[in-house]
Formats: C-alpha cells, sequence, structure tokens
C-alpha cells in the first residue's frame, strides 16, 4: 500500500486518457447540445461560427407540434410496454432455469445471443416476419385459422408499436432473465434449506424468501430497462422509420428527423435535450438505489 | 422413495422440454434469417413460406457481391479501429480505477455508468456540427471516434473487478525488480488479464460493428457506409427483397454468432458486470 500512494501520479496516468477522450467526445457535445438548442441553427448557418440566439424558441416550437408531443407519449407506451414484457418474462425465465435439470444452463446461456446482434438485423427481421405478404407470422396464423386475411402489422398504429415492442422483448427478455438470474444466484442456498425444514412450501419460499431478497435487483433491473428502452432509436428508425403516419415516431426518432431530415439542428436539439431530462430524472432514481445497496 | 424419485425424473423431463420449446422460439428469428438468404425471391412470396429452401441457392448472396465487398470493408476497418482505441484508452482506465488511490474515484465510476445510459440522440447533432466543421465527415475517423464512446465506459466497468482481485505483490515484486508501474501493467497485469481482455476486445467491436445511428449520421456517402446502414439504404430501396436483405444480415450477425458461440462464458459475465456496476 505504501508504493501505491508513493507512485499515486502515475494512476491519474492511466485515468486521465479515457477521461479526456470522454469529456471531448460525450461532455463537450452535451453542453454544445443545449447551447445549439438555444440558437437559429439551420442548415443555413451550420457553418456560421456566430449563430443567432434565440432563446427559447425552438423549445417552443416543438412543443407547439401536435407531433412532437404524440412522440413524447408513444415513447413512454413503448418503454411501459417493454418493461412489462420483458420484466414479467424475464423473471418467469428466470425462475425457471434457476432450477437444476439438464439443460437449464446450456439454453440459459445461448438465449442471451440476442443482445449481441445488431438491432439493425433484428428490426430487419421482425419487420420481414411481420410482413403483409411474405411474412410467416401471418402464414401462421392464417393457418391456425385465427385471421381470415393477411394482416399488415406494420401498416396500422397500434399493431405496428406492438410489433415494435415484442421485436425489443426479444432482446429484453433475456438481458432481463440474465440480470435477475445474477440476483437470484447471490441468494444464499442456506435460507432456502432453513426454511424448508421449517415447512414451507415452494410459493412461500418464492414469495417470502426470493422475490423479498431479490428487491434490490429488481429495481436496478427495473430502471436499467427503463433507461435502456427509453432512448430507443434503431429498432423504430429501421422498423416503421416512426410510421404509420407518425403513429410509432418516439424522442429520438423525431429528433434525428429533425436535425437530419429538415436540417432543423436547433429543433433536433432541444428534443434531444428533453429526451436527456426524462432520462437524468430515472438515472437519478437508479443511482440512488444502487448506492443504498452498497 | 422410488415413486418420488420417478416424478423428480420426470418433472425434470418436462423442464428440459420447455427449455427446448422455448430455445426454439427464441432463436427462430436467427434461422429465418439464414434460411431465407438462401432461396430465391420466388419461394419466399409463395403462399406458404418454407421452413427450408427447396430450391438453395446463393443467388442474394451473388447479387450484392459488389456493394459487399466496400460496405465489408468498411465496417471491419470502423469496428477494428474503434475496437483499438477504446482499449487502449479503457484498459489502462480500468486498471488506474482498480490499483491507485484517486480522487473523486466513486464520481467517476458514477460518470462512466451514467455515459453509457445516455442516447446516442443527445450528441448527434452537436458531433455532426463538430465533424463537419472539422471536415471528418464521409471519413472513418467520424464513426470509430463517436462508436468508441459506447465501448469505453462498458470496458472500464466490466474490467474493474478483475483488476481489483490481482494481488498487489505481483506487481510490487515486478516493481521491485526494477520494473515501472507502467512496464509492470504491459508485462505482469495485461498478460494475466488475457481473458478479460479478449472479452473486451470483443465488446468493443461488436458494440463498432453494430453501430447505425453514429455511422448513418457522420458517412452518408455510400463508399464510406458500413454494413448496418448500406443495409437499412438497400431496404428503403428495395424493400421486398428479402432473400438480399436476410443475405446481408447473416454476414452482419456472423461475426457476433463467432464470438459469442466461441467465449460464450465470458461474454455472458461481461455483460452482467459492464452494463450494471463495476
Amino acid at each position: 500500500m505504501k508504493s501505491r500512494k508513493k507512485y499515486a501520479f502515475i494512476g491519474y496516468l492511466f485515468v486521465v486518457p479515457a477521461v479526456v477522450y470522454m469529456l471531448v467526445f460525450i461532455g463537450y457535445p452535451i453542453v454544445y447540445n443545449w447551447v445549439i438548442s438555444f440558437q437559429d441553427a439551420t442548415a443555413l448557418t451550420l457553418r456560421q461560427t456566430n449563430r443567432d440566439f434565440i432563446g427559447l424558441a425552438n423549445y417552443t416550437t416543438i412543443f407547439a407540434d401536435g407531433t412532437f408531443r404524440a412522440a413524447i407519449l408513444h415513447t413512454f407506451i413503448y418503454t411501459i410496454g417493454c418493461l412489462v414484457i420483458q420484466f414479467i418474462f424475464g423473471l418467469a425465465f428466470a425462475l425457471f432455469f434457476a432450477k437444476s435439470f439438464h439443460l437449464s444452463k446450456p439454453i440459459r446461456g445461448l438465449v442471451v445471443i440476442s443482445w449481441m446482434l445488431p438491432v439493425t438485423v433484428t428490426a430487419l427481421v421482425f419487420k420481414f416476419m411481420f410482413a403483409q405478404d411474405s411474412g410467416i407470422i401471418n402464414a401462421i396464423l392464417m393457418n391456425l385459422h385465427l385471421i381470415q386475411k393477411p394482416i399488415g402489422w406494420l401498416l396500422n398504429g397500434n399493431t405496428a408499436m406492438g410489433v415494435l415492442i415484442l421485436a425489443n422483448s426479444w432482446v429484453g427478455i433475456p438481458f432481463n432473465m440474465l440480470l435477475l438470474t445474477t440476483g437470484i444466484n447471490n441468494i444464499s442456498k442456506d435460507v432456502y434449506e432453513a426454511a424448508s425444514i421449517d415447512g414451507a412450501s415452494k410459493r412461500q419460499q418464492l414469495f417470502k424468501i426470493t422475490l423479498p431478497l431479490l428487491r434490490p435487483t429488481i429495481m436496478s433491473v427495473l430502471v436499467l430497462g427503463f433507461v435502456l428502452t427509453f432512448k430507443v432509436f434503431d429498432l423504430v428508425y429501421v422498423m416503421t422509420g416512426g410510421g404509420p403516419v407518425d403513429a410509432t415516431e418516439v424522442l429520438s426518432t423525431y429528433s434525428y428527423k429533425l436535425s437530419f431530415e429538415l436540417f432543423h439542428f436547433g429543433e433536433g436539439a432541444a428534443a434531444a435535450n428533453v429526451l436527456f431530462v426524462c432520462l437524468f430524472v430515472v438515472a437519478l432514481i437508479y443511482l440512488r438505489t444502487t448506492t443504498k445497496e452498497e | 422413495m422410488k415413486k418420488k424419485h420417478l416424478n423428480q425424473k420426470q418433472r425434470s423431463v418436462l423442464c428440459d422440454i420447455l427449455a427446448v420449446i422455448i430455445c426454439c422460439i427464441f432463436l427462430f428469428p436467427m434461422y429465418w434469417i439464414v434460411v431465407n438468404s438462401f432461396k430465391l425471391d420466388s419461394e419466399i412470396f409463395l403462399h406458404t413460406p418454407t421452413l427450408f429452401p427447396h430450391h438453395f441457392t446463393l443467388q442474394a448472396y451473388k447479387d450484392q457481391l459488389g456493394a459487399l465487398e466496400t460496405t465489408l470493408k468498411n465496417s471491419v476497418i470502423i469496428a477494428v479501429g474503434s475496437m483499438a482505441l477504446a482499449l487502449l484508452l479503457s484498459v489502462p482506465a480500468a486498471y488506474g480505477l482498480a490499483k491507485f488511490r484517486i480522487k473523486g474515484k466513486k464520481i467517476l465510476m458514477l460518470v462512466f455508468l451514467v455515459t453509457q445510459m445516455l442516447p446516442a440522440s443527445l450528441v448527434l447533432t452537436p458531433l455532426f456540427l463538430i465533424f463537419s466543421k472539422l471536415n471528418l465527415l464521409n471519413s472513418y475517423a467520424a464513426p470509430i471516434l463517436s462508436t468508441a464512446t459506447i465501448s469505453i465506459p462498458f470496458v472500464v466497468l466490466m474490467l474493474r473487478p478483475g483488476f481489483l482481485s490481482i494481488p498487489d505483490e505481483l506487481t510490487e515484486a515486478a516493481e521491485i525488480d526494477g520494473c515501472s508501474p507502467i512496464s509492470a501493467f504491459f508485462r505482469v497485469v495485461i498478460p494475466i488479464s488475457k481473458p478479460t481482455v479478449i472479452t473486451a476486445a470483443c465488446f468493443s467491436f461488436v458494440f463498432a460493428w453494430n453501430d447505425l445511428a453514429y455511422s448513418m449520421t457522420f458517412n452518408t456517402n455510400a463508399k464510406m457506409r458500413p454494413m448496418t446502414s448500406a443495409i437499412y439504404t438497400f431496404m428503403n430501396q428495395y424493400g421486398t427483397k428479402w432473400n438480399s436483405i436476410m443475405a446481408y444480415g447473416v454476414l452482419l450477425i456472423l461475426p457476433c454468432v463467432i464470438i459469442f458461440v466461441t467465449m460464450q462464458k465470458h461474454i455472458v459475465e461481461g455483460m452482467t458486470s459492464g452494463s450494471v456496476k463495476g
């Protein structure tokens, strides 16, 4: 430990480059984004060094825009829909795979592969499976006589949102399962042994031991899930592009459109900041729960 | 006693069957990508989709050969460049945060954790303006520099616990033998942490390889596009050429699948420690 103290400055040598890099490419852009959001930044003024400051005009413009307000709502609907599905199934799978049977570990390890795949491809294959003409989902449902004619899943606002939530759950369920499994494994086996000696049934063990002891994990899984889902971009952008008729437009896709399709950089930056504020509030809650855990 | 034993065995078999069903449902989309990349257009538009290609063909791959060559090369350059940059910065940072007294260490770790949760949309507009001023749009530098910001916090959080568990005696012994702390890091710490550093490399590669938002925004020139944004553009132009789209998809998921299968245990561990906290 003594030698460590002596070389303390070398510690900074290890850490500083990464910190400086993140400050330059994330810290500075975040600040710059706030600046842009107060400026008249469009394609015309893009290369100007002194853009006019226009106060809150960009914010009043986007909040007056019905599509933007709808995008906030869609983002929440999407996030809550995903959270409910991926948490319930994630927990069910975690409990199921926590049992010891032959294939429990190999299969539990295998299904998380979806987390590693490019979201672009996930979006495309779900778009293909739910396509009206050549989609396998319509073919299966028609074969089972559940529907009479092919449904245009992505051509209707409500079903399109449903398909987006489903596609995200394909990644979200295994990921939630993985995080919850870690929590379940951290519960000491002795507790269950003592409980079963005292005559506690499996069901009692689940509700009186597993779930209460899993509470901190559940909290952080939910908040982490919220943050990761709320910022969705690739999935929505590739699968529906915010359509049909803005029905699945979310904050990040709308911000992207404002900046890079309409070239209203100021408004795009403002929309991204609204997204940031929503996330920031939830991230604060997350930090409180994880620091309490320690 | 015998009856109970049998029940348990039956139950276990039942669980196995259920697990296989779950597995099949979850792996089906991947299967669907692969199978359809080997079909002809006409087969995809049959009234009932075929579970196996009746007429196995590489046509979809051949059709895209010209475009694939450029975009595949771009993807590899961006992913490898981003990986190298991210490792160069984050491996020492993780070690520094694990083994040295640093002021505000806790806050730094929290900052890394929070940066990970930030949406790309938040920095897209400012980075676009910055890169545009620096004339870095449509270059390899723009996506490399921006995707490294995804990997750095993840790798720092993922590697720190491993570095923490290295006994101080090891590096101290090296320092007594005349190594500086920096050469002890390269000669002792890195070699014994090889498996986790390789895992970190895999994650950094995959994060950059999978990126769409940054590369699509900064590199609009078709010659500079990686595969993710090329496949997206292709889909917008030829919305129903599903076999070609899936052929792109196969090549895109291939490195991720290879990495996952060969180092599954490390990857799964890394996923938890990297995305939750160090």
